[in-house]
């Protein structure tokens, strides 16, 4: 989240769409009723009309994957009748910046594409460059070569009528929606996983970053992308690497390209290479030293030819992985086209799993249709601690680090994972003793001493805080760790760094907000800098005034010399004057300083001479990159009922990786799945399965089907019916409703099916997978499965 | 003194997310009971013994808009509650916080309470020979806690608080919701001589299933006030006994007849009030 959960109470409006947040994320509901008692609106843009729709002023249905074509119309809309925040616009975006004379859109291509390998060359999505190598600026909006124009220009085609074809929402609709954005401003954009599980995933909340900029609606109080994420510490995980690109602290993985250090610094700039040796002193401590380039050698390197994720990790089970940890995951169940996660898990050595069930995957040598004879796997189970057995932390969307102690004590031999990580550490380390073999070396370098014999789980929150190294004290701030010298200190997660310098600061229980704006400074802390409304200097003039006097964040205070307010200012220096480059810019972490509307291949502070020694110049700083596109174009699912109505022959993402092997055709599968989950239970249900009381109210998987198709299939509320893919068929209670209306989508009646997917065989209520039907197809950036949609038949069982 | 309290439900807020009937049995050491879906997300059909607060759900399609009206409901904990004046044994009584509460010391299970509410709520279980309701979470209220319920609510949808001040914050809340839903009305406070549970609904009470004008039956107010004083010394208990029930019957009757007038809307009431 850019803002926080709290404070969706100062919104104005709320676009919810690609969220269920009543039934995913019910507090949402708790903070978004307290704007709604002052008159905010609630818009629900959604395949079915769910629970969270139940409270929405606008509804619309829209046919699952076309997020981006009625926000594509939103988009044009605005541009074309100037309803865009101009001083916002001019100032914080790169609106006015030149992009290269080679940058072109063609036939759903962007330029630089080799068909060949189903890449883009980015080259040609770069600014235009002065002598000093910095970005062209235009004097004005309507210069042909802005990212404004190229922006206009890309947008014209989406009108609101074009919208309304592909997504099936009445464009009279789609103007409401606008219309609500616009004239409530500012307002807050709610996403999850109907979002992100696409194969268009990120660029359709690229759209949401180019809407928000528009309207001058992000680093502000009520103004925000808001992110809801999974409540098993989504948030933290990621924090600390989840994703295969990243480091701890968003730091990109290092690939076989770059060998040293240096090269790392040159691709990445010198802003991403002192974190990088801040880690690697928190990871291997006294042993990390500038001789021998602070131990990042002993960082394995990504091969980006073969980086399977998760998804397509199954693929290389027994080949590429031979033994498997699975901790919390119930893939079995969750897996797109789960149907091949049973027969990879056979072909491993060794399977071992910690959790507090013995789930779906702990069993998958059991499961319908296998002779567990046949399997040769050995699954080891260790019994994991419950959440409330265990002390840490859990980090929420808004980047609140939350600390808790264990309530209870774990039964029997369960243990908390950092209990079980320590020991199976210990003992590797053990093992290796002596070893002199160099791919020994990190587990015998690594510094590891979180307390014997029982880990500390304070003392982990400790390193990703940071130290001194050169005196072994806590680093008090983050504004410690950014003064120091390269090498001096360590922070196992510079985002966090400072969180526990003066005292556990996650653990602070003080729920006052004097500002009335629900920024509860002094509740736990928020990453980073405790700053808990991101790029909150946008919320201020030139002058460093706030613009909206109800909701003041940050100002520049001139008797005192520096920033002041009710949060911390986003800035890169609090002393620093609002005209100044530490005061001025409001997207500090992007190069350009601004918020990016068009995603420009640029690297900052590239030297115009090279450097004397004749190494490659190390820049400040690379713009993160969307592979797939510097603007959000739509494209078909992967599966789709339809053709692609702008582009016929570019009709799905030219780079999303597939998967899997059998796709269906229209013709064969004629209806739109869409799949999600229900409040009464918890992803994969490995838990939640398990509790009679959830059960009881939502005891088995179903079908969600509209009356038109009800009658088409002869099928009545409560019957049995059959929905199969090109890869699997499961069985399940019809739901028969007007929740889920027929779509007319390119001028044909077109029907979506929803299922929840959180059953599997085992558990006290065992139920069939709906992710035998979904297909696993990767968004070609973040990775991400399209659950969202694919192509079923039905019919009544 | 103990005060006079109130609980709102404002269906407005609510999101069916059932955590008030989770919340109910973990408090009151509940156990789930088998269940499958009945229609929509909807999987208790109503109170039993063992559930004493459930969720029901009604779908409204209209002018190519959808209503989803969700409905928490428990006993109502009327002021006068027709279960109190049918119940054989004096096993119901009332507190001045106004609940009505069952004493299983002296209930007999013998069910009279169960055919006599207007809403179907109090259930008898057959092994115990006890029925069974909700009880306000009366051992929670008393010691300065909110109502499980209530307080697991995230939406704000259940509210609980001293009833002046609650029944002056439901006619505002009213007034809002009427801007959006012009059928709004509280539905409680008019009626069995003022519920202390009090719904604000956003559409006719028929909508979701619940009786538009419940009241005690005539049958139950004839044999209670007129002849059962009468009957009572002069024919003798067992006699007396043997006439309530038949009368008990007459008034099953005249609750299943309201139970169908309601059947289009979907009532789901209906599937426990007399069984």
């Amino acid at each position: 989240m850019t803002n926080s959960w709290s404070d969706m109470k100062n919104s104005e409006a709320f676009l919810i769409a690609g969220s269920n947040c009543a039934e995913c994320h019910p507090i949402a509901m708790k903070w978004i009723n307290r704007a709604r008692e002052k008159g905010a609106k609630v818009i629900v843009v959604d395949p079915r009309f769910t629970r969270t729709a139940s409270q929405a002023d606008i509804f619309a249905q829209i046919r699952p994957g076309t997020d981006v074509a009625y926000l594509g119309a939103i988009i044009n809309y605005i541009i074309q009748n100037k309803l865009y925040d101009e001083d916002y616009v001019l100032n914080l975006t790169n609106a006015l910046y030149k992009i290269s004379k080679d940058y072109k859109f063609e036939e759903g291509l962007f330029s630089g594409f080799n068909a060949e390998k189903k890449k883009y060359d980015t080259a040609s999505w770069g600014y235009q460059l002065d002598a000093e190598n910095n970005p062209v600026k235009a004097a004005a909006l309507d210069d042909p070569d802005t990212v404004f124009s190229k922006l206009k220009e890309h947008y014209s085609r989406y009108t609101f009528e074009t919208a309304e074809k592909i997504s099936g929402i009445p464009a009279a609709k789609i103007k409401e929606i606008a219309d609500t954005l616009c004239e409530r401003r500012p307002s807050s954009i709610l996403y999850a996983l109907g979002m992100t599980q696409h194969t268009t995933a990120v660029q359709g909340i690229r759209c949401y970053a180019v809407i928000q900029l528009l309207l001058g609606n992000i680093g502000k109080a009520g103004g925000a992308i808001n992110a809801l994420r999974g409540e098993p510490n989504v948030q933290g995980s990621t924090d600390m690497a989840n994703l295969i690109s990243n480091l701890p602290g968003y730091l990109p993985y290092p690939t076989n390209a770059q060998k040293t250090l240096r090269d790392f610094a040159v691709k990445h700039g010198a802003a991403q290479q002192k974190p990088m040796v801040a880690l690697l002193k928190a990871w291997f401590g006294a042993n990390a030293t500038a001789e021998n380039d602070y131990g990042y050698d002993w960082l394995p390197k990504s091969n980006p030819a073969n980086s399977p994720t998760f998804v397509q990790m199954y693929g290389k089970m027994g080949e590429q992985f031979k033994l498997t940890f699975s901790f919390g995951s119930n893939s079995l169940i969750s897996i797109p086209d789960c149907g091949k996660v049973g027969p990879a898990l056979d072909r491993l050595e060794m399977f071992v799993v910690a959790d507090v069930f013995e789930t779906e995957t702990a069993q998958f040598w059991r499961r319908p249709g296998v002779n567990p004879k046949d399997v040769q796997t050995e699954v080891i189970f260790l019994p994991a601690a419950f959440v409330y057995e265990k002390a840490g932390t859990m980090t929420n969307s808004g980047r609140w680090i939350q600390w808790k102690d264990a309530a209870l004590k774990p039964p029997n031999q369960s243990k908390p994972d950092l209990d079980i990580l320590d020991h199976i550490f210990k003992k590797v380390r053990e093992l290796y003793a002596g070893s002199t073999d160099p791919k020994d070396a990190p587990i015998l370098k690594a510094r590891w001493d979180y307390g014997d014999p029982e880990p500390s789980p304070l003392k982990v929150l400790q390193e990703l805080s940071g130290y001194d190294e050169t005196t072994g004290k806590l680093l008090p701030t983050l504004g410690d760790y950014l003064k120091a010298p390269i090498g001096t200190v360590s922070t196992g997660c510079w985002v966090y760094a400072g969180c526990t310098g003066n005292g556990n600061l996650c653990a602070r229980r003080d729920n006052s907000d004097p500002s009335g704006l629900a920024l509860f400074r002094n509740w736990s802390y928020a990453w980073p800098g405790n700053i808990r409304i991101l790029y909150n200097r946008a919320s201020c003039n030139a002058q460093g005034q706030p613009l909206d006097a109800k909701r003041r964040l940050v100002w520049w205070d001139d008797a005192q010399g520096a920033w002041s307010g009710n949060d911390g200012a986003d800035v890169v220096d609090k002393a620093k004057g609002p005209d100044t480059p530490e005061g001025k810019p409001a997207f500090r972490m992007n190069p350009e300083g601004v918020g990016r509307l068009f995603t420009a291949s640029y690297t900052g502070g590239v030297p115009a001479t090279p450097p004397a020694d004749g190494l490659p110049a190390i820049p400040t700083r690379g713009a993160a990159q969307c592979v797939d596109g510097p603007l959000p174009e739509f494209y078909e699912p992967i599966e789709s009922p339809t053709a692609n109505v702008l582009h016929p022959s570019v009709s799905q993402v030219p780079l999303a990786p597939v998967v899997s092997t059998e796709i269906g055709k229209a013709e064969d599968y004629p209806y739109v799945l869409t799949t999600y989950g229900v409040v009464e239970h918890f992803c994969a249900g490995g838990i939640t399965r398990n509790i009679p009381w959830l059960n009881e109210i939502m005891p088995e998987p179903f079908a969600e089907i509209s009356k038109n198709l009800g009658k088409k299939l002869g099928v009545k509320e409560g019957d049995k019916v059959e929905v199969s893919s090109a890869r699997g068929k499961v069985t399940v209670r019809a739901l028969v409703t007007d929740r889920i209306q027929t779509l007319t989508v390119n001028g044909k009646e077109t029907e979506t099916i929803g299922m929840p997917w959180s059953w599997g065989f085992a558990s006290l209520s065992p139920g069939p997978s709906t992710n035998n039907l979904t297909m696993a197809a990767l968004d070609p950036g973040a990775g991400t499965p399209e659950y969202k949609c694919c192509l079923v038949n039905a019919r009544r069982a | 003194m103990t005060t006079r309290k109130m609980l709102l439900i404002d269906t407005s807020l609510c999101t069916g997310c059932k955590a008030c009937s989770v919340a109910c049995k973990a408090w009151n050491e509940l156990p789930a009971e088998k269940t499958q879906l009945v229609t929509g997300y909807q999987s208790q059909k109503g109170t039993t013994p063992n559930t004493w607060t459930y969720v029901s759900f009604h779908e409204k399609y209209e002018n190519g808009k959808m209503h989803w009206l969700m409905l928490k409901l428990q006993c109502l904990h009327c002021a006068e509650p027709s279960c109190m004046k049918a119940c054989s044994s004096k096993a119901i009584y009332q507190t001045e916080s106004g609940y009505t509460l069952i004493d299983h010391e002296k209930c007999i299970g013998c069910g009279y309470c169960v055919t006599n509410c207007p809403w179907g709520i109090p259930q008898v279980d057959k092994a115990k020979n006890k029925a069974y309701k909700c009880t306000g979470c009366i051992d929670r209220v008393e010691n300065g806690l909110l109502p499980a319920c209530a307080h697991t609510c995230q939406t704000g949808a259940v509210q609980f608080g001293e009833h002046d001040a609650m029944m002056e914050k439901a006619e505002a809340r009213l007034a809002e919701v009427k801007k959006t839903y012009p059928k709004a009305n509280l539905y409680g406070d008019q009626l069995m001589g003022g519920t202390t549970y009090i719904y604000l609904l956003t559409d006719e009470a028929e909508a979701y299933g619940l009786p538009a004008n419940p009241s005690m039956p005539i049958s139950l107010s004839l044999w209670k006030d007129i002849i059962h004083p009468v009957g009572g010394i002069a024919v003798g208990a067992v006699a007396a006994a043997v006439g309530l029930g038949v009368l008990a019957n007459a008034a099953r009757g005249n609750y299943r007849r309201r139970v169908a007038d309601n059947a289009e809307a979907g009532s789901h009431v209906d599937s426990y009030g007399g069984e």
